[in-house]
């Protein structure tokens, strides 16, 4: 119909006049990077809406160093080139510090160019130890690494669940597989060998085949190294599928859908997360305010993201400077309190005491396990 | 072990051959690789949670959860319907003087679009899908089939039964076959073509809304993104059976869920989708035009 | 389909046309704007839509009236810019557009800051991948939506051959282009039987293995970790290591590709290529060798990813199979169709712009893509044929190319003029 083909000119005429308002001089810009559109894009909101809280709880109190805080959002669709893409428009605009990316194929090149131009990078999500193995000095987590975590789940299930028969499947990314290898090596030292390792592929929905193969070979537990929506559908159909195996898996899991979709099937999972954030004090605050502002409870890595922006505000207050070493080396020597506990990085950039506990599924709700 | 395999991939090549048929359907017509039929597929899926919503804000409880379940599929038919017309209007039409991949490209860019406007509308997290499908199923062999699967293997045949119907012995169906086969001509004798073509997307575009409740429904979990993966796996299913045949959709939709369970438990399942492509590539080597498409002989 | 059909029949004049069409978008976005806890049921945001709809109705209506229905003016518009670069190079010498288009594309840059810069090096990777993609679908007439494949091949050649061998980039460059060149025969094999979209599916399944395979063969691609620590090229002891020196390597590489994707075309082998493109049993009645055209432009559209590929892994230092989707190939393929099938100007055009638009609409944040989509609907509906349509016939009829050739008269005399 030709009467139709221009209708949302008017739309970008409305969201240009938004920017225009929205762009105010002399700021200090913070980078925030993830995937905002595309099939990962609630990851990367994550990520966005914790930085905006943090950012927000920061101007209010009068900004830093007398100016007000900006955040530059930077979408890299979770595709690498983007991410450097990203990378280059963030350094070229004076970025201070970004927060972000989300995946860690995306981090891994984008460091390179945030170490060239000397801007520090905080990641609240990549877990991949490749991330800061290369030692560079600008890289920050504030997540545990992929073996930090999959020394606990391991941990848990040989030691607390006393279960050998272990069953895994990862989702075939840098994280669900990473994680799942961790586990596996974990699993391999306490003289546990997997009955099934296997890949599924993230976005399908079905995964009844190679549940099906699984099944055969009865195992107790089943580990899966992946993101809450497959899990969801891993463990709904197992359940219909009659599979009474425990299910265990890592932090990207732990997810409020997980529970609210999965349901009863959900019943009985274990989690590897960290501690408690309503327990927290320092994380009350970004708890209460994600509620009022987004209307729902905060995601996985909202708090990484939240605490991340905070450690580089905090820096910049700190050493009322925008200098990326001088900000790396504050982030590194300090003793940090967050709202994810207390958090001190070790000289690659990770978190020097694995912050990984078990959580498990009980009545509809997560519960730290003791 | 197979007996249970079996019933996966039946379920899972139904499920295909439900988006699959709108495809097939669609190119039969005007020889498009409608791209957007997933994102339709989507549209109506979220189509079924909302009208689900509103069902229960307002209080509207139902003896049973069929009557909920058909008030949410209707919704969804009509209002796929309206999009699927409205997107051939828009996006196809004024292009079909135009050279072939034209409106490919444009179809790419509506499912972009929808994409991302469903994400900044309805959020960019998953959904979960009211459970509505009582009864549990029975035991075969040592297996189990659920109720939900006979439903949607039933769904799926009775689909592609109307279908054919609809297109070998109605009016409008006699119109359809004259408009594929030769597009002025049919405008010669009397045929409106625009009125066929709109016919053709609405239809086409209701059973994508069907197939997006009931999908939606089996798996239980829907976001803004489930129409990419659906689109390509209909599109292949469509092309295995050989594309704008009806039955050839559901055929080659069974064909590929078959496929990938069989590959995915005895194989392995990495690697699944390179048999499927591999068995597809192999069927065309040997019949080029699908397994029930009619030989084109080439025109000389 | 009741109410679109009433608008039409009942509503033949444009004011009420307009409010009803709006009216219809707003019922559209209704079902999926409306919030029931918001207040008013957020039934604001479809309004809005409808508000927006109407604006751009009466703007088009405001446009049409002064002559023309709305859309033919836009289109002659955006035709006649199309027909005025292709007019203006055929007045003025053809070197001279090219040293001043050479010229520029190698001082203009030195202005420009790092971003930027990444962005025209990225321009010049998509220019190198749809003039490749060009040869299959724009000369040859063979729809690819497997394209990334060759253009991954290229990378992993890079990637392994650098990390585990220690080959230099130069090394492989040609290798990695001759690797891709293979694979596009492989592929071309199978499918020589096939047509129009049976072809699409195959090369689209083609695709997808090869980016499963690398995904899952983790001994020696490393799975989804992807390939870290690639070499970056060295020249007499020099390292590229700024954008800059990317950009200017990748310069080298579009240059190339252009002189020679132009030859193709003006060669026997382009038109052989037209001719079975535009009538394969006519073209193989005039002797053309079907299998072996469709081999070469497989072959040879390949090549070119082959460059890309290894280039790509070499700027990026990071290859993983992330970055070869069946969503690259068909934004390449997006390349080709919006620039002109066909065209090499139009063909860089198309890329240009396809990677600069998303890049320029960053400052839209979470609406990039959504308007992305649409402007692609818009810019296909407005221009059908592409920015630039093909101008090979005008050239073959050229008084140059009169004498000559003989074979590109015989290949396509009906089409001629």
């Amino acid at each position: 119909m030709r009467r139709g083909r221009v209708w949302f000119t008017p739309i970008a005429a409305i969201a240009v006049f938004a920017l225009t308002l929205a762009h105010a001089a002399s700021t200090i810009k913070l980078g925030v990077a993830g995937p905002l559109t595309g099939d990962q894009g609630a990851f990367g909101q994550e990520l966005k809406n914790g930085a905006i809280i943090a950012v927000e709880e920061w101007n209010a109190k009068g900004g830093v160093l007398g100016k007000k805080l900006e955040i530059v959002l930077g979408d890299d669709q979770h595709d690498p080139k983007q991410a450097v893409a990203v990378a280059n428009k963030f350094v070229n605009e004076g970025i201070v510090g970004v927060i972000g990316h989300f995946n860690s194929s995306c981090s891994i090149p984008a460091s390179t160019i945030y170490h060239e131009g000397k801007v520090v990078q905080i990641t609240p999500a990549s877990t991949n130890p490749q991330f800061t193995e290369r030692g560079f000095w600008n890289l920050f987590r504030t997540i545990g690494r992929d073996d930090q975590q999959g020394v606990v789940a391991a941990d848990f299930i040989v030691k607390k669940l006393k279960k050998s028969k272990v069953a895994v499947l990862h989702d075939k990314t840098t994280y669900g597989q990473g994680l799942a290898d961790e586990t596996v090596k974990a699993l391999k030292k306490a003289k546990v060998k997997p009955v099934y390792y296997g890949g599924i592929t993230q976005g399908e929905k079905d995964h009844r085949p190679v549940l099906t193969a699984v099944r055969q070979k009865n195992p107790e537990v089943l580990f899966y190294g992946g993101i809450h929506p497959e899990a969801i559908l891993l463990t709904k159909q197992m359940r219909e599928l009659g599979m009474k195996a425990a299910f265990v898996s890592g932090d990207g899991v732990w997810q409020k859908e997980f529970i609210d979709i999965a349901g009863k099937a959900a019943e009985g999972a274990f989690i590897t997360f960290t501690p408690d954030q309503t327990k927290i004090k320092e994380a009350q605050g970004v708890l209460k305010k994600h509620k009022e502002k987004f209307g729902s409870d905060v995601g996985a890595y909202t708090v990484y993201s939240y605490v991340a922006t905070n450690m580089l505000l905090d820096a910049i207050a700190a050493t009322k400077s925008t200098d990326g070493p001088k900000l790396a080396e504050h982030i590194r020597k300090t003793k940090w309190n967050t709202a994810l506990g207390p958090i001190q990085f070790d000289k690659k950039g990770d978190v020097l005491v694995s912050p990984f506990v078990v959580w498990e599924v009980k009545n509809g709700k997560f519960v730290q396990v003791k | 072990m197979l007996v249970q395999q079996l019933i996966n991939g039946l379920t899972l090549g139904s499920v295909y051959a439900l988006i699959a048929l709108g495809y097939t359907m669609v190119y039969g017509i005007i020889e498009l690789i409608n791209f957007a039929h997933g994102e339709i597929y989507m549209l109506g899926a979220y189509m079924g949670i909302i009208t689900f919503g509103l069902l229960t804000t307002l209080h509207l409880t139902f003896p049973t959860s069929g009557a909920a379940l058909l008030i949410m599929m209707v919704m969804a038919m009509l209002f796929c319907g309206a999009c699927g017309i409205t997107i051939e209007r828009l996006a196809y039409r004024p292009l079909r003087g135009a050279s072939r991949l034209a409106p490919l490209i444009s179809a790419l860019g509506v499912s972009i679009f929808l994409q991302n406007f469903v994400m900044l509308a309805q959020g960019p997290r998953d959904k979960g899908f009211p459970h509505l499908f009582a009864g549990e199923g029975i035991d075969l062999f040592g297996s189990r089939i659920s109720a939900i699967q006979m439903f949607i293997m039933a769904t799926s045949v009775l689909m592609m039964a109307a279908l054919q119907l609809l297109v070998h012995r109605t009016k409008i169906g006699k119109a359809m076959r004259a408009t594929a086969q030769d597009m002025q001509m049919a405008s010669l004798v009397g045929i409106d073509v625009d009125r066929v073509i709109s016919a053709t997307f609405l239809i086409g575009s209701a059973l994508a809304g069907v197939a997006g409740i009931m999908v939606g429904m089996y798996y239980g979990l829907i976001n803004f993104f489930i129409g990419y993966i659906a689109g390509i796996k209909a599109f292949t299913a469509a092309v295995l059976g050989g594309i704008g045949n009806i039955p050839g959709a559901m055929l080659g939709g069974l064909l590929l869920g078959l496929i990938e369970a069989l590959g995915a438990g005895y194989i392995s399942s990495e690697y699944k989708d390179v048999f499927a492509f591999a068995i597809l590539v192999l069927v065309l080597i040997f019949r080029p035009s699908g397994l029930l498409g009619k030989d084109i002989s080439r025109r000389v | 389909m009741p109410t679109p059909r009433l608008s039409i029949t009942l509503i033949q004049r444009p004011f009420p046309r307009i409010v009803l069409t709006s009216l219809w978008f707003g019922l559209l976005s209704l079902p999926l704007m409306m919030e029931l806890k918001a207040p008013f049921f957020g039934l604001e945001r479809p309004l809005l839509v409808s508000a927006g709809v109407a604006m751009a109705g009466l703007m088009r209506l405001a446009v049409s009236q002064r002559g023309g229905p709305g859309a033919e003016r836009v289109q002659r518009m955006v035709g006649s810019i199309g027909g005025a670069v292709r007019h203006l190079t055929e007045q003025i010498d053809r070197r001279v557009i090219y040293v001043v288009a050479v010229a520029s594309a190698v001082v203009i840059p030195l202005s420009l800051n790092r971003y930027h810069i990444d962005i025209l090096t990225q321009v010049g990777i998509y220019v190198t991948l749809a003039l490749g993609l060009n040869i299959v679908v724009g000369l040859a007439g063979l729809l690819d939506l497997g394209y990334v494949a060759f253009y991954a091949v290229g990378a992993y050649t890079y990637g392994l051959l650098s990390t585990r061998v220690g080959l230099s980039f130069w090394e492989v460059l040609p290798l990695g282009a001759l690797l891709a060149a293979i694979f596009g025969i492989l592929l071309g094999i199978p499918v020589l039987r096939l047509r129009g979209d049976y072809l699409a599916i195959v090369t689209l399944g083609f695709g997808e293995m090869i980016r499963i395979t690398l995904n899952n063969w983790d001994s020696v691609t490393r799975g989804p970790n992807g390939i870290l620590g690639i070499a970056r090229p060295r020249l007499l002891g020099f390292t590229f290591s700024s954008p800059i020196d990317y950009y200017y390597l990748i310069l080298v590489i579009v240059l190339l590709t252009i002189f020679v994707v132009d030859r193709l075309n003006q060669s026997r082998i382009g038109r052989a290529w037209t001719a079975m493109r535009d009538d394969e049993v006519a073209a193989e009645a005039m002797g053309i060798n079907l299998m072996k055209a469709k081999l070469l432009a497989f072959g040879l559209g390949a090549t070119w990813a082959g460059l890309a590929g290894v280039f790509f892994a070499a700027k990026m230092t990071f290859i993983s199979p992330e970055s070869f989707t069946f969503f690259e190939s068909v934004i390449i393929l997006c390349m080709v169709v919006l620039g002109g099938m066909g065209s090499v100007l139009g063909v860089i055009l198309g890329a240009s712009m396809l990677v600069i638009l998303p890049e320029m609409m960053r400052q839209f944040a979470l609406y990039r893509m959504l308007i992305f989509g649409g402007a692609m609907v818009v810019m296909m509906v407005l221009r059908p044929q592409g920015l630039i349509a093909s101008s090979r016939r005008g050239i073959a009829l050229g008084p140059k190319d009169r004498q000559g050739s003989a074979s590109a008269a015989v290949t396509s005399p009906q089409k001629m003029g």
